[in-house]
């Protein structure tokens, strides 16, 4: 028997079993299984070359053993189709690679353990990392540069007793990562504590601290605040990171990076945005402010189509992007 | 929504509870604030104490499944979607829901540690108060 029958017999046994289904809420197949996934398509505009790409597949499963015990993982193939179509050339990546593979274990509200590959748990932006729950396209420099985006190790986690609505994470990595293939910094040891506080239902803000050390011997440490605003009709979401770097050669930088960005939610399904991004790299000399206006439209939550423009203060890095995303 | 809180709210003055949150009468605690009701519900927490919650839901759109969104969760019936299909990305499934009160509530009475809502008319001996809106 082929891999491909294994596969359909499976799935067909999921469909069998499982509760009825509503996109964006996966498959029920009992509380240890649910079945889910997302993908992205995204065009781009940029210097008079134009790019149509199906970026993004994931699969995801993942489901409560029992009251104390809980896991999840999800597989991504990355770049799965691209076509320039200024020049014609074709490319495909459809290896799939472990994005998370983790189990929680539950001890009470204020100590969880998670252990294995996971999202690190630092500001907004980094903990919805999918095009499709997020209200603009593109990544703010600040979460794809300047900190490991994925931990394989510890997380401790939970509500601080005493304190009404503030929580924490303790985590640590000292080992290589369980698939590196779309690891932004590769690392032998990332260390950090975040925390976060739930001002009211609108208002929220947190900051956190940390340190890695990459597989080129670059030791960086790190301090990040974040702060939300969030109601019916407008967002308003600031991210800011400092970062100290020791280099192999013996010198020492700073690097600086930051966002804030508004969104006006005129219906349920129409938003509109703008983004202004800062960064600037003393130790390749690299600085860049970057300006984005956006749009999105959900036509039911885990639907989402956007366009943005960025204007880049650094030459020919202006860009128009569009995407269409589905969470199911 | 803040029109329909406030309007909530002062027929909750004039004309008593509506609706109330039970526990089973075992339970040890007698009150929760309406964050800690909302964060059970979001299943952002999950015990109060050492006792493991688990909170029930109505099934479906009724109206006093609304009512209970928008005045303990604070949050309208789109936007608590919303939260659950990010939810869904995290790996958490929404609460179990039951199809009636009546069934809310057997399942409160038999099952330590569930936690549900019904019209306060329906409160007697069997469950304990710890919540009303």
């Amino acid at each position: 028997m082929t891999i491909q029958k294994v596969g359909l017999i499976l799935g067909l046994i999921v469909v069998l079993q499982a509760d009825p289904y509503a996109l964006g809420h996966g498959v029920q197949v009992d509380k240890a299984l649910n079945v889910g996934g997302y993908f992205s398509t995204e065009f781009s505009v940029q210097g008079g070359e134009k790019t149509l790409a199906f970026e993004d597949l994931a699969i995801m499963a993942y489901g409560d053993v029992n009251p104390m015990f809980s896991y999840m993982t999800e597989f991504e193939s990355i770049g799965f189709y691209q076509k320039n179509l200024t020049n014609g050339i074709e490319t495909s990546h459809r290896q799939f690679h472990a994005e998370r593979a983790y189990g929680d274990v539950w001890l009470s509200d204020a100590y969880n353990i998670r252990f294995g590959k996971q999202i690190t748990p630092i500001g907004y932006w980094n903990r919805e990392p999918i095009n499709v729950l997020r209200d603009m396209s593109s990544n703010p420099l600040y979460c794809s540069l300047l900190f490991p985006k994925f931990l394989t190790g510890i997380d401790i986690n939970g509500y601080i007793p005493r304190v009404e609505g503030m929580t924490y994470h303790l985590f640590g990595q000292k080992n290589p990562d369980l698939d590196d293939e779309y690891v932004n910094i590769r690392n032998k040891h990332f260390f950090g504590l975040s925390v976060e506080k739930e001002l009211s239902t609108e208002y929220s803000s947190g900051g956190s601290i940390g340190e890695y050390i990459t597989l080129t011997e670059q030791r960086t440490r790190f301090l990040q605040l974040n702060a939300k605003y969030d109601d019916v009709k407008w967002q308003f979401m600031s991210e800011v990171l400092l970062a100290k770097s020791y280099y192999s050669s013996g010198d020492i930088d700073i690097t600086f990076t930051g966002y804030a960005q508004g969104m006006f939610r005129y219906s349920a399904e129409n938003a509109i945005l703008g983004r202004y991004e800062h960064f600037k790299d003393h130790h390749v000399g690299r600085e860049d402010n970057i300006a984005i206006v956006g749009y999105s439209y959900r036509p039911s939550y885990p639907i989402s189509l956007k366009g943005e423009y960025q204007l880049h203060s650094l030459d020919n890095e202006n860009r128009a992007l569009f995407s269409f995303s589905v969470l199911f | 929504m803040k029109p329909l809180l406030f309007l909530i709210s002062c027929s909750l003055v004039l004309f008593g509870s509506e609706f109330s949150v039970i526990v089973s009468k075992k339970l040890p605690f007698s009150t929760l604030s309406t964050q800690y009701i909302r964060d059970l519900y979001l299943l952002k927490r999950h015990s109060v104490g050492n006792i493991r919650i688990i909170p029930i839901n109505l099934v479906g759109q009724d109206e006093s499944r609304s009512i209970f969104e928008s005045t303990v969760l604070q949050m309208d019936r789109n936007r608590l979607n919303d939260y659950w299909v990010k939810q869904h990305f995290q790996g958490v499934t929404p609460p179990l829901t039951q199809p009636s009160f009546e069934s809310i509530k057997a399942f409160v009475q038999n099952v330590e540690g569930a936690m549900g809502y019904l019209p306060s008319s329906m409160v007697d001996a069997n469950v304990k108060v710890i919540y009303e809106f």
